[in-house]
Protein backbone atom coordinates (compact mmCIF):
# COMPACT_ATOMS: atom_id res chain seq x y z
CA UNK A 1 0.00 0.00 0.00
CA UNK A 2 1.41 3.35 -0.91
CA UNK A 3 1.87 5.99 1.72
CA UNK A 4 -0.51 8.87 1.51
CA UNK A 5 -3.38 6.70 0.30
CA UNK A 6 -5.67 4.93 2.71
CA UNK A 7 -6.90 1.39 2.04
CA UNK A 8 -10.37 2.55 1.01
CA UNK A 9 -8.99 4.77 -1.69
CA UNK A 10 -7.03 1.91 -3.22
CA UNK A 11 -9.98 -0.48 -3.03
CA UNK A 12 -12.34 2.09 -4.49
CA UNK A 13 -9.90 2.92 -7.25
CA UNK A 14 -9.34 -0.72 -8.15
CA UNK A 15 -13.04 -1.37 -8.36
CA UNK A 16 -13.17 1.18 -11.13
CA UNK A 17 -10.33 -0.28 -13.15
CA UNK A 18 -12.49 -2.47 -15.36
CA UNK A 19 -14.78 0.42 -16.28
CA UNK A 20 -11.73 2.62 -16.76
CA UNK A 21 -10.31 0.16 -19.26
CA UNK A 22 -13.65 0.02 -21.06
CA UNK A 23 -13.86 3.81 -21.12
CA UNK A 24 -17.17 3.68 -19.31
CA UNK A 25 -16.39 6.05 -16.44
CA UNK A 26 -17.80 9.53 -16.29
CA UNK A 27 -15.38 12.43 -16.57
CA UNK A 28 -15.37 12.97 -12.80
CA UNK A 29 -14.96 9.29 -11.98
CA UNK A 30 -12.05 8.99 -14.37
CA UNK A 31 -10.44 12.08 -12.88
CA UNK A 32 -10.63 10.61 -9.38
CA UNK A 33 -9.12 7.29 -10.44
CA UNK A 34 -6.32 8.94 -12.37
CA UNK A 35 -5.56 11.28 -9.50
CA UNK A 36 -5.23 8.26 -7.27
CA UNK A 37 -3.04 6.43 -9.77
CA UNK A 38 -0.67 9.39 -9.96
CA UNK A 39 0.30 8.86 -6.37
CA UNK A 40 -0.04 5.09 -5.99
CA UNK A 41 2.55 2.83 -7.58
CA UNK A 42 0.83 -0.31 -6.30
CA UNK A 43 -2.42 0.56 -8.01
CA UNK A 44 -0.57 1.36 -11.21
CA UNK A 45 0.92 -2.12 -11.06
CA UNK A 46 -2.50 -3.65 -10.42
CA UNK A 47 -3.93 -1.70 -13.34
CA UNK A 48 -1.15 -2.97 -15.53
CA UNK A 49 -2.02 -6.53 -14.52
CA UNK A 50 -5.68 -5.91 -15.23
CA UNK A 51 -4.75 -4.77 -18.69
CA UNK A 52 -2.86 -8.01 -19.20
CA UNK A 53 -5.85 -10.04 -18.03
CA UNK A 54 -8.10 -8.08 -20.36
CA UNK A 55 -5.69 -8.74 -23.22
CA UNK A 56 -5.78 -12.45 -22.45
CA UNK A 57 -9.56 -12.36 -22.92
CA UNK A 58 -9.07 -10.56 -26.23
CA UNK A 59 -7.23 -13.55 -27.52
CA UNK A 60 -10.00 -15.87 -26.39
CA UNK A 61 -12.35 -14.63 -29.10
CA UNK A 62 -13.01 -16.83 -32.09
CA UNK A 63 -13.87 -15.74 -35.58
CA UNK A 64 -16.46 -17.86 -37.40
CA UNK A 65 -14.90 -19.72 -40.33
CA UNK A 66 -15.71 -18.14 -43.70
CA UNK A 67 -17.30 -21.36 -44.90
CA UNK A 68 -19.78 -21.25 -42.01
CA UNK A 69 -20.81 -17.73 -42.92
CA UNK A 70 -21.12 -18.75 -46.55
CA UNK A 71 -23.29 -21.76 -45.84
CA UNK A 72 -25.44 -19.69 -43.45
CA UNK A 73 -26.03 -17.18 -46.23
CA UNK A 74 -26.88 -19.90 -48.73
CA UNK A 75 -29.33 -21.50 -46.37
CA UNK A 76 -30.92 -18.19 -45.47
CA UNK A 77 -31.27 -17.29 -49.12
CA UNK A 78 -33.07 -20.56 -49.80
CA UNK A 79 -35.33 -20.13 -46.80
CA UNK A 80 -36.18 -16.57 -47.79
CA UNK A 81 -37.13 -17.70 -51.25
CA UNK A 82 -39.30 -20.32 -49.70
CA UNK A 83 -40.76 -17.86 -47.22
CA UNK A 84 -41.64 -15.50 -50.02
CA UNK A 85 -43.46 -18.26 -51.82
CA UNK A 86 -45.49 -18.99 -48.70
CA UNK A 87 -47.57 -15.90 -48.01
CA UNK A 88 -49.74 -17.71 -45.48
CA UNK A 89 -47.06 -17.43 -42.85
CA UNK A 90 -45.79 -13.96 -43.59
CA UNK A 91 -46.62 -10.34 -43.18
CA UNK A 92 -49.02 -9.35 -40.55
CA UNK A 93 -51.96 -11.67 -40.73
CA UNK A 94 -53.50 -12.80 -37.46
CA UNK A 95 -52.05 -16.19 -38.27
CA UNK A 96 -48.55 -14.80 -38.76
CA UNK A 97 -48.88 -12.81 -35.55
CA UNK A 98 -50.00 -15.89 -33.70
CA UNK A 99 -47.17 -18.09 -34.94
CA UNK A 100 -44.72 -15.25 -34.46
CA UNK A 101 -45.90 -14.86 -30.88
CA UNK A 102 -45.12 -18.51 -30.35
CA UNK A 103 -41.63 -18.14 -31.68
CA UNK A 104 -40.69 -14.65 -30.51
CA UNK A 105 -40.82 -15.12 -26.78
CA UNK A 106 -37.64 -16.35 -25.13
CA UNK A 107 -39.55 -19.31 -23.71
CA UNK A 108 -40.74 -20.39 -27.14
CA UNK A 109 -39.38 -23.87 -26.76
CA UNK A 110 -41.52 -24.38 -23.68
CA UNK A 111 -44.57 -22.87 -25.33
CA UNK A 112 -44.30 -24.83 -28.52
CA UNK A 113 -46.13 -27.96 -27.30
CA UNK A 114 -48.90 -25.73 -25.95
CA UNK A 115 -48.96 -24.01 -29.28
CA UNK A 116 -49.23 -27.33 -31.01
CA UNK A 117 -52.31 -28.21 -29.02
CA UNK A 118 -53.79 -24.80 -29.62
CA UNK A 119 -53.24 -25.02 -33.33
CA UNK A 120 -55.24 -28.19 -33.40
CA UNK A 121 -57.94 -26.64 -31.25
CA UNK A 122 -58.25 -23.77 -33.68
CA UNK A 123 -59.61 -26.22 -36.14
CA UNK A 124 -57.75 -25.09 -39.16
CA UNK A 125 -57.10 -28.67 -40.03
CA UNK A 126 -60.76 -29.48 -39.89
CA UNK A 127 -61.39 -26.81 -42.46
CA UNK A 128 -59.19 -28.62 -44.92
CA UNK A 129 -59.69 -32.22 -44.12
CA UNK A 130 -63.33 -32.64 -43.37
CA UNK A 131 -65.27 -31.22 -46.27
CA UNK A 132 -69.01 -31.44 -46.23
CA UNK A 133 -71.40 -30.89 -49.09
CA UNK A 134 -75.08 -30.17 -49.34
CA UNK A 135 -77.60 -29.48 -52.02
CA UNK A 136 -79.09 -26.07 -51.98
CA UNK A 137 -82.56 -25.94 -53.40
CA UNK A 138 -83.78 -22.58 -52.17
CA UNK A 139 -84.96 -19.86 -54.50
CA UNK A 140 -83.57 -16.59 -53.11
CA UNK A 141 -82.20 -13.79 -55.26
CA UNK A 142 -78.78 -12.21 -55.49
CA UNK A 143 -75.31 -13.65 -55.58
CA UNK A 144 -73.93 -16.22 -53.18
CA UNK A 145 -72.23 -13.76 -50.91
CA UNK A 146 -75.13 -11.39 -50.66
CA UNK A 147 -77.18 -14.38 -49.61
CA UNK A 148 -74.66 -14.95 -46.86
CA UNK A 149 -74.18 -18.46 -48.03
CA UNK A 150 -70.48 -18.74 -48.41
CA UNK A 151 -67.05 -17.35 -48.05
CA UNK A 152 -65.48 -17.48 -51.48
CA UNK A 153 -62.58 -19.66 -50.30
CA UNK A 154 -64.75 -22.01 -48.28
CA UNK A 155 -67.14 -23.05 -51.01
CA UNK A 156 -67.22 -23.64 -54.71
CA UNK A 157 -69.80 -24.53 -57.29
CA UNK A 158 -69.46 -28.16 -58.26
CA UNK A 159 -71.99 -28.05 -61.13
CA UNK A 160 -75.14 -26.34 -62.27
CA UNK A 161 -78.25 -27.88 -63.71
CA UNK A 162 -80.94 -25.94 -65.57
CA UNK A 163 -84.51 -26.65 -64.52
CA UNK A 164 -87.59 -26.73 -66.73
CA UNK A 165 -89.23 -23.67 -65.11
CA UNK A 166 -86.36 -21.28 -65.71
CA UNK A 167 -84.81 -21.97 -62.38
CA UNK A 168 -81.37 -23.48 -61.92
CA UNK A 169 -80.05 -25.97 -59.45
CA UNK A 170 -76.53 -25.39 -58.18
CA UNK A 171 -74.48 -27.94 -56.33
CA UNK A 172 -71.90 -26.46 -53.96
CA UNK A 173 -68.90 -28.09 -52.43
CA UNK A 174 -68.63 -26.32 -49.12
CA UNK A 175 -66.00 -26.54 -46.45
CA UNK A 176 -67.10 -26.12 -42.90
CA UNK A 177 -64.70 -25.39 -40.09
CA UNK A 178 -64.78 -27.74 -37.20
CA UNK A 179 -62.78 -27.61 -34.01
CA UNK A 180 -60.80 -30.71 -33.26
CA UNK A 181 -58.83 -30.70 -30.08
CA UNK A 182 -56.54 -33.26 -28.53
CA UNK A 183 -53.05 -34.13 -27.49
CA UNK A 184 -50.30 -35.01 -29.88
CA UNK A 185 -50.14 -38.59 -28.66
CA UNK A 186 -53.81 -39.08 -29.56
CA UNK A 187 -53.70 -41.30 -32.66
CA UNK A 188 -56.61 -39.50 -34.33
CA UNK A 189 -54.99 -36.13 -33.85
CA UNK A 190 -51.74 -37.49 -35.11
CA UNK A 191 -53.43 -38.98 -38.17
CA UNK A 192 -54.87 -35.54 -38.97
CA UNK A 193 -51.47 -33.98 -38.59
CA UNK A 194 -49.88 -36.63 -40.79
CA UNK A 195 -52.42 -35.87 -43.49
CA UNK A 196 -51.93 -32.12 -43.11
CA UNK A 197 -48.17 -32.57 -43.43
CA UNK A 198 -48.75 -33.81 -46.98
CA UNK A 199 -51.39 -31.28 -48.01
CA UNK A 200 -50.13 -30.28 -51.44
CA UNK A 201 -52.11 -27.05 -51.53
CA UNK A 202 -50.59 -25.26 -48.57
CA UNK A 203 -46.82 -25.26 -47.88
CA UNK A 204 -47.37 -23.03 -44.86
CA UNK A 205 -49.63 -25.63 -43.31
CA UNK A 206 -47.12 -28.35 -44.10
CA UNK A 207 -44.29 -26.36 -42.51
CA UNK A 208 -46.22 -25.67 -39.32
CA UNK A 209 -47.42 -29.26 -39.09
CA UNK A 210 -43.95 -30.69 -39.58
CA UNK A 211 -42.72 -28.30 -36.89
CA UNK A 212 -45.30 -29.72 -34.51
CA UNK A 213 -44.55 -33.32 -35.45
CA UNK A 214 -40.84 -32.71 -34.88
CA UNK A 215 -41.58 -32.83 -31.17
CA UNK A 216 -42.70 -36.44 -31.61
CA UNK A 217 -39.89 -37.66 -33.84
CA UNK A 218 -39.15 -40.45 -31.39
CA UNK A 219 -42.20 -42.26 -32.83
CA UNK A 220 -41.33 -44.42 -35.81
CA UNK A 221 -44.41 -43.40 -37.80
CA UNK A 222 -43.65 -39.70 -37.33
CA UNK A 223 -40.03 -40.30 -38.23
CA UNK A 224 -41.10 -42.06 -41.44
CA UNK A 225 -43.23 -39.08 -42.32
CA UNK A 226 -40.38 -36.66 -41.62
CA UNK A 227 -38.10 -38.73 -43.83
CA UNK A 228 -40.71 -38.60 -46.59
CA UNK A 229 -41.08 -34.83 -46.21
CA UNK A 230 -37.33 -34.26 -46.10
CA UNK A 231 -36.91 -36.18 -49.34
CA UNK A 232 -40.02 -35.18 -51.24
CA UNK A 233 -41.58 -31.90 -50.17
CA UNK A 234 -41.52 -29.32 -52.94
CA UNK A 235 -40.59 -26.53 -50.54
CA UNK A 236 -37.07 -26.33 -49.20
CA UNK A 237 -38.33 -24.72 -46.00
CA UNK A 238 -40.51 -27.74 -45.25
CA UNK A 239 -37.69 -30.12 -46.10
CA UNK A 240 -35.41 -28.20 -43.75
CA UNK A 241 -37.92 -28.37 -40.94
CA UNK A 242 -38.28 -32.11 -41.42
CA UNK A 243 -34.52 -32.44 -41.31
CA UNK A 244 -34.43 -30.52 -38.03
CA UNK A 245 -36.75 -33.08 -36.52
CA UNK A 246 -34.50 -35.90 -37.67
CA UNK A 247 -31.26 -34.41 -36.34
CA UNK A 248 -31.39 -36.43 -33.14
CA UNK A 249 -31.78 -39.62 -35.16
CA UNK A 250 -28.97 -39.01 -37.64
CA UNK A 251 -27.26 -42.24 -36.64
CA UNK A 252 -30.22 -44.42 -37.62
CA UNK A 253 -29.95 -46.35 -40.87
CA UNK A 254 -33.13 -45.12 -42.52
CA UNK A 255 -32.39 -41.52 -41.61
CA UNK A 256 -28.82 -41.79 -42.86
CA UNK A 257 -30.00 -43.28 -46.14
CA UNK A 258 -32.42 -40.38 -46.55
CA UNK A 259 -29.72 -37.85 -45.67
CA UNK A 260 -27.44 -39.46 -48.26
CA UNK A 261 -30.17 -39.10 -50.85
CA UNK A 262 -30.66 -35.44 -49.94
CA UNK A 263 -26.93 -34.87 -50.18
CA UNK A 264 -26.79 -36.49 -53.59
CA UNK A 265 -29.95 -35.13 -55.15
CA UNK A 266 -31.36 -32.08 -53.38
CA UNK A 267 -30.95 -28.80 -55.23
CA UNK A 268 -30.92 -26.67 -52.10
CA UNK A 269 -27.39 -25.82 -50.84
CA UNK A 270 -28.56 -25.21 -47.26
CA UNK A 271 -30.12 -28.64 -47.06
CA UNK A 272 -27.07 -30.30 -48.52
CA UNK A 273 -24.82 -28.47 -46.07
CA UNK A 274 -26.91 -29.65 -43.15
CA UNK A 275 -27.11 -33.16 -44.57
CA UNK A 276 -23.36 -33.55 -44.80
CA UNK A 277 -22.89 -32.12 -41.32
CA UNK A 278 -25.37 -34.61 -39.92
CA UNK A 279 -23.91 -37.51 -41.84
CA UNK A 280 -20.34 -36.78 -40.86
CA UNK A 281 -20.85 -35.18 -37.47
CA UNK A 282 -21.57 -38.28 -35.45
CA UNK A 283 -19.14 -40.34 -33.46
CA UNK A 284 -20.01 -43.63 -35.08
CA UNK A 285 -19.30 -42.98 -38.71
CA UNK A 286 -16.01 -44.79 -39.13
CA UNK A 287 -17.60 -47.96 -40.49
CA UNK A 288 -20.30 -46.31 -42.52
CA UNK A 289 -19.65 -47.68 -45.99
CA UNK A 290 -22.74 -46.08 -47.44
CA UNK A 291 -21.56 -42.67 -46.30
CA UNK A 292 -18.11 -43.25 -47.74
CA UNK A 293 -19.56 -44.25 -51.09
CA UNK A 294 -21.86 -41.23 -51.03
CA UNK A 295 -18.97 -38.90 -50.35
CA UNK A 296 -16.85 -40.56 -52.99
CA UNK A 297 -19.65 -40.26 -55.50
CA UNK A 298 -19.90 -36.57 -54.78
CA UNK A 299 -16.19 -36.13 -55.30
CA UNK A 300 -16.24 -38.20 -58.45
CA UNK A 301 -18.90 -36.13 -60.10
CA UNK A 302 -17.12 -32.90 -59.22
CA UNK A 303 -19.11 -31.44 -56.37
CA UNK A 304 -19.76 -27.75 -57.03
CA UNK A 305 -20.58 -26.58 -53.53
CA UNK A 306 -17.29 -25.53 -51.87
CA UNK A 307 -18.27 -26.41 -48.36
CA UNK A 308 -19.64 -29.84 -49.26
CA UNK A 309 -16.59 -30.64 -51.37
CA UNK A 310 -14.18 -29.61 -48.63
CA UNK A 311 -16.10 -31.51 -45.99
CA UNK A 312 -16.09 -34.62 -48.18
CA UNK A 313 -12.38 -34.36 -48.61
CA UNK A 314 -11.77 -33.91 -44.87
CA UNK A 315 -13.92 -36.85 -43.87
CA UNK A 316 -12.55 -39.17 -46.51
CA UNK A 317 -9.01 -38.25 -45.53
CA UNK A 318 -9.80 -38.80 -41.87
CA UNK A 319 -11.12 -42.25 -42.73
CA UNK A 320 -8.17 -43.01 -44.99
CA UNK A 321 -10.60 -43.41 -47.85
CA UNK A 322 -9.73 -42.29 -51.31
CA UNK A 323 -11.43 -39.29 -52.79
CA UNK A 324 -10.65 -40.49 -56.29
CA UNK A 325 -10.85 -44.27 -56.49
CA UNK A 326 -13.91 -46.39 -55.99
CA UNK B 1 -23.14 1.74 -44.75
CA UNK B 2 -24.19 -0.93 -47.23
CA UNK B 3 -23.31 -0.41 -50.87
CA UNK B 4 -25.86 -0.96 -53.58
CA UNK B 5 -25.16 -0.94 -57.27
CA UNK B 6 -22.07 1.12 -56.71
CA UNK B 7 -24.06 3.80 -54.95
CA UNK B 8 -23.86 4.25 -51.23
CA UNK B 9 -27.34 3.83 -49.89
CA UNK B 10 -28.55 5.29 -46.67
CA UNK B 11 -29.51 2.50 -44.30
CA UNK B 12 -32.98 3.83 -43.70
CA UNK B 13 -33.55 3.90 -47.47
CA UNK B 14 -32.36 0.33 -47.61
CA UNK B 15 -34.77 -0.66 -44.84
CA UNK B 16 -37.66 1.09 -46.56
CA UNK B 17 -36.82 -0.64 -49.81
CA UNK B 18 -36.73 -3.99 -48.02
CA UNK B 19 -40.03 -3.18 -46.35
CA UNK B 20 -41.46 -2.57 -49.80
CA UNK B 21 -40.39 -6.06 -50.84
CA UNK B 22 -37.00 -5.37 -52.39
CA UNK B 23 -35.14 -8.64 -51.88
CA UNK B 24 -31.79 -7.24 -52.91
CA UNK B 25 -32.13 -4.51 -50.30
CA UNK B 26 -32.97 -7.05 -47.64
CA UNK B 27 -29.99 -9.21 -48.51
CA UNK B 28 -27.75 -6.15 -48.33
CA UNK B 29 -29.05 -5.48 -44.85
CA UNK B 30 -28.25 -9.07 -43.96
CA UNK B 31 -24.73 -8.96 -45.30
CA UNK B 32 -24.11 -5.65 -43.54
CA UNK B 33 -24.69 -7.27 -40.16
CA UNK B 34 -24.54 -11.02 -40.44
CA UNK B 35 -20.85 -11.44 -39.75
CA UNK B 36 -21.12 -9.77 -36.38
CA UNK B 37 -24.32 -11.68 -35.64
CA UNK B 38 -22.64 -14.98 -36.41
CA UNK B 39 -19.56 -14.01 -34.42
CA UNK B 40 -21.69 -13.11 -31.41
CA UNK B 41 -23.64 -16.35 -31.58
CA UNK B 42 -20.53 -18.43 -32.15
CA UNK B 43 -18.68 -16.93 -29.21
CA UNK B 44 -21.61 -17.18 -26.85
CA UNK B 45 -22.80 -20.63 -27.84
CA UNK B 46 -19.49 -22.13 -28.99
CA UNK B 47 -21.26 -24.41 -31.39
CA UNK B 48 -21.35 -23.78 -35.13
CA UNK B 49 -24.62 -25.65 -35.35
CA UNK B 50 -26.30 -23.57 -32.67
CA UNK B 51 -24.80 -20.40 -34.09
CA UNK B 52 -26.22 -21.35 -37.48
CA UNK B 53 -29.66 -21.90 -35.94
CA UNK B 54 -29.55 -18.50 -34.26
CA UNK B 55 -28.43 -16.88 -37.50
CA UNK B 56 -31.27 -18.41 -39.49
CA UNK B 57 -33.95 -17.77 -36.91
CA UNK B 58 -32.84 -14.20 -36.31
CA UNK B 59 -32.86 -13.14 -39.94
CA UNK B 60 -36.08 -14.99 -40.69
CA UNK B 61 -37.72 -13.08 -37.84
CA UNK B 62 -36.33 -9.86 -39.21
CA UNK B 63 -37.74 -10.74 -42.61
CA UNK B 64 -41.14 -11.60 -41.21
CA UNK B 65 -41.38 -8.54 -39.00
CA UNK B 66 -39.55 -5.87 -40.94
CA UNK B 67 -42.86 -4.30 -41.88
CA UNK B 68 -43.35 -3.58 -38.16
CA UNK B 69 -40.03 -1.77 -37.83
CA UNK B 70 -40.89 1.90 -37.22
CA UNK B 71 -37.41 3.42 -36.83
CA UNK B 72 -38.00 3.92 -33.09
CA UNK B 73 -34.47 2.64 -32.60
CA UNK B 74 -31.60 1.84 -34.90
CA UNK B 75 -31.88 -1.24 -37.08
CA UNK B 76 -28.76 -2.58 -35.38
CA UNK B 77 -30.40 -2.33 -31.96
CA UNK B 78 -33.58 -3.95 -33.24
CA UNK B 79 -31.66 -6.80 -34.87
CA UNK B 80 -29.50 -7.34 -31.81
CA UNK B 81 -32.57 -7.51 -29.57
CA UNK B 82 -33.69 -10.47 -31.61
CA UNK B 83 -30.27 -12.09 -31.68
CA UNK B 84 -29.51 -11.60 -27.99
CA UNK B 85 -32.90 -12.99 -27.00
CA UNK B 86 -32.28 -16.10 -29.07
CA UNK B 87 -28.78 -16.52 -27.63
CA UNK B 88 -29.89 -15.92 -24.04
CA UNK B 89 -32.59 -18.51 -24.50
CA UNK B 90 -30.04 -21.04 -25.73
CA UNK B 91 -27.59 -20.20 -22.96
CA UNK B 92 -30.21 -20.58 -20.26
CA UNK B 93 -31.15 -23.95 -21.59
CA UNK B 94 -27.52 -24.96 -21.57
CA UNK B 95 -26.77 -23.61 -18.14
CA UNK B 96 -27.38 -27.05 -16.72
CA UNK B 97 -24.04 -27.98 -18.20
CA UNK B 98 -21.22 -27.33 -15.82
CA UNK B 99 -18.59 -26.75 -18.40
CA UNK B 100 -18.62 -25.69 -22.00
CA UNK B 101 -16.34 -27.42 -24.46
CA UNK B 102 -13.45 -25.39 -25.72
CA UNK B 103 -13.15 -27.69 -28.72
CA UNK B 104 -15.38 -26.52 -31.53
CA UNK B 105 -16.43 -28.64 -34.45
CA UNK B 106 -16.31 -26.14 -37.29
CA UNK B 107 -16.66 -26.64 -41.00
CA UNK B 108 -12.88 -26.14 -41.17
CA UNK B 109 -12.40 -29.01 -38.77
CA UNK B 110 -11.87 -29.12 -35.04
CA UNK B 111 -10.92 -25.80 -33.56
CA UNK B 112 -9.75 -25.28 -30.02
CA UNK B 113 -10.54 -21.71 -29.15
CA UNK B 114 -7.85 -21.91 -26.50
CA UNK B 115 -5.35 -22.26 -29.32
CA UNK B 116 -5.94 -18.63 -30.10
CA UNK B 117 -4.68 -17.64 -26.67
CA UNK B 118 -0.99 -16.93 -27.07
CA UNK B 119 1.58 -19.01 -25.27
CA UNK B 120 4.07 -17.50 -22.88
CA UNK B 121 5.76 -14.47 -24.28
CA UNK B 122 9.45 -14.75 -24.87
CA UNK B 123 10.31 -11.13 -24.28
CA UNK B 124 10.77 -11.52 -20.55
CA UNK B 125 7.66 -9.52 -19.81
CA UNK B 126 6.83 -9.93 -16.11
CA UNK B 127 3.18 -10.63 -17.02
CA UNK B 128 4.01 -13.58 -19.20
CA UNK B 129 2.70 -16.04 -16.61
CA UNK B 130 -0.74 -14.67 -17.36
CA UNK B 131 -0.63 -16.50 -20.62
CA UNK B 132 0.32 -19.83 -19.18
CA UNK B 133 -1.75 -22.93 -19.66
CA UNK B 134 -3.23 -22.54 -16.21
CA UNK B 135 -4.62 -19.15 -17.07
CA UNK B 136 -6.10 -20.48 -20.28
CA UNK B 137 -7.93 -23.17 -18.40
CA UNK B 138 -9.04 -20.69 -15.77
CA UNK B 139 -10.40 -18.26 -18.35
CA UNK B 140 -12.59 -21.00 -19.71
CA UNK B 141 -13.86 -21.83 -16.24
CA UNK B 142 -14.49 -18.22 -15.32
CA UNK B 143 -16.45 -17.50 -18.49
CA UNK B 144 -18.49 -20.59 -17.79
CA UNK B 145 -19.33 -19.30 -14.32
CA UNK B 146 -20.91 -16.07 -15.53
CA UNK B 147 -24.67 -15.91 -15.70
CA UNK B 148 -26.10 -15.74 -19.23
CA UNK B 149 -26.81 -12.02 -18.79
CA UNK B 150 -23.34 -11.29 -17.44
CA UNK B 151 -21.83 -13.30 -20.23
CA UNK B 152 -23.95 -11.45 -22.77
CA UNK B 153 -23.03 -8.01 -21.48
CA UNK B 154 -19.36 -8.96 -21.32
CA UNK B 155 -19.47 -10.34 -24.86
CA UNK B 156 -21.22 -7.26 -26.23
CA UNK B 157 -18.84 -4.86 -24.47
CA UNK B 158 -15.56 -6.68 -24.66
CA UNK B 159 -15.74 -8.44 -28.02
CA UNK B 160 -18.37 -6.53 -29.95
CA UNK B 161 -17.19 -3.19 -28.59
CA UNK B 162 -20.66 -1.80 -27.94
CA UNK B 163 -21.13 1.02 -25.46
CA UNK B 164 -23.09 0.27 -22.31
CA UNK B 165 -25.83 2.69 -23.37
CA UNK B 166 -26.40 0.67 -26.53
CA UNK B 167 -26.18 -2.61 -24.64
CA UNK B 168 -28.88 -1.36 -22.28
CA UNK B 169 -31.11 -0.52 -25.25
CA UNK B 170 -30.57 -3.93 -26.78
CA UNK B 171 -31.27 -5.82 -23.58
CA UNK B 172 -34.22 -3.65 -22.66
CA UNK B 173 -32.63 -2.20 -19.57
CA UNK B 174 -30.83 0.94 -18.44
CA UNK B 175 -27.24 1.86 -19.04
CA UNK B 176 -26.73 1.71 -15.29
CA UNK B 177 -28.09 -1.84 -15.07
CA UNK B 178 -25.85 -2.90 -17.94
CA UNK B 179 -22.93 -1.30 -16.16
CA UNK B 180 -23.72 -3.16 -12.95
CA UNK B 181 -23.92 -6.38 -14.91
CA UNK B 182 -20.55 -5.76 -16.54
CA UNK B 183 -19.13 -4.82 -13.16
CA UNK B 184 -20.30 -8.11 -11.66
CA UNK B 185 -18.85 -10.00 -14.60
CA UNK B 186 -15.46 -8.34 -14.30
CA UNK B 187 -15.46 -8.82 -10.52
CA UNK B 188 -16.11 -12.51 -10.98
CA UNK B 189 -13.33 -12.71 -13.50
CA UNK B 190 -10.96 -10.84 -11.27
CA UNK B 191 -11.85 -13.17 -8.39
CA UNK B 192 -11.57 -16.22 -10.60
CA UNK B 193 -8.19 -15.18 -11.89
CA UNK B 194 -7.12 -13.78 -8.54
CA UNK B 195 -4.21 -16.13 -8.04
CA UNK B 196 -2.74 -15.00 -11.34
CA UNK B 197 -3.09 -11.28 -10.72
Amino acid sequence: MSTGHDEMNCIAAREQFAMLLYGELSFDEEEQVEAHLDGCAECRAVLSQEKAVSASFDAFEIQPPPSLLRSCREELHARLMDEEATPAVTHGSWWAQFTDMLTRRPAWAVLRPMGALTLVALGFLGARLMPGAFFWTGGGRGDLQSMGLVEPQASRVRYVEPGSDGRVQIVLDETRQRVVSGRLDDLKIRALLMTAAKDPSDPGLRAETVDILNTRAQSADVRDLLIYEMKNDKKAGVRLKAMEGLKAFAQEGAVRAALSQVLLTDANPGLRTQAIDLLTGGTNTSGDRQMVSTLQELMQRGEQQDYVRERCRQVLEAMNASAETY
Amino acid sequence: VPIRSGVQMDESALIRAAQAGDHAAFEQLVTAYDQSVLRLAMNLLRSPEDARDVYQEAFLRVFRNLHNFRFDCSFHTWLYRIVTNLCLDQMRKRKVRKEEPSILNTPEGLLDRMDSVPEERVDGDPQRYLFSGQVRIRIKEVLGQLTPRERMVFELRHYQGLRLRRIGEILGTTEEAAKNCLFRATQKMRTGLGEFI
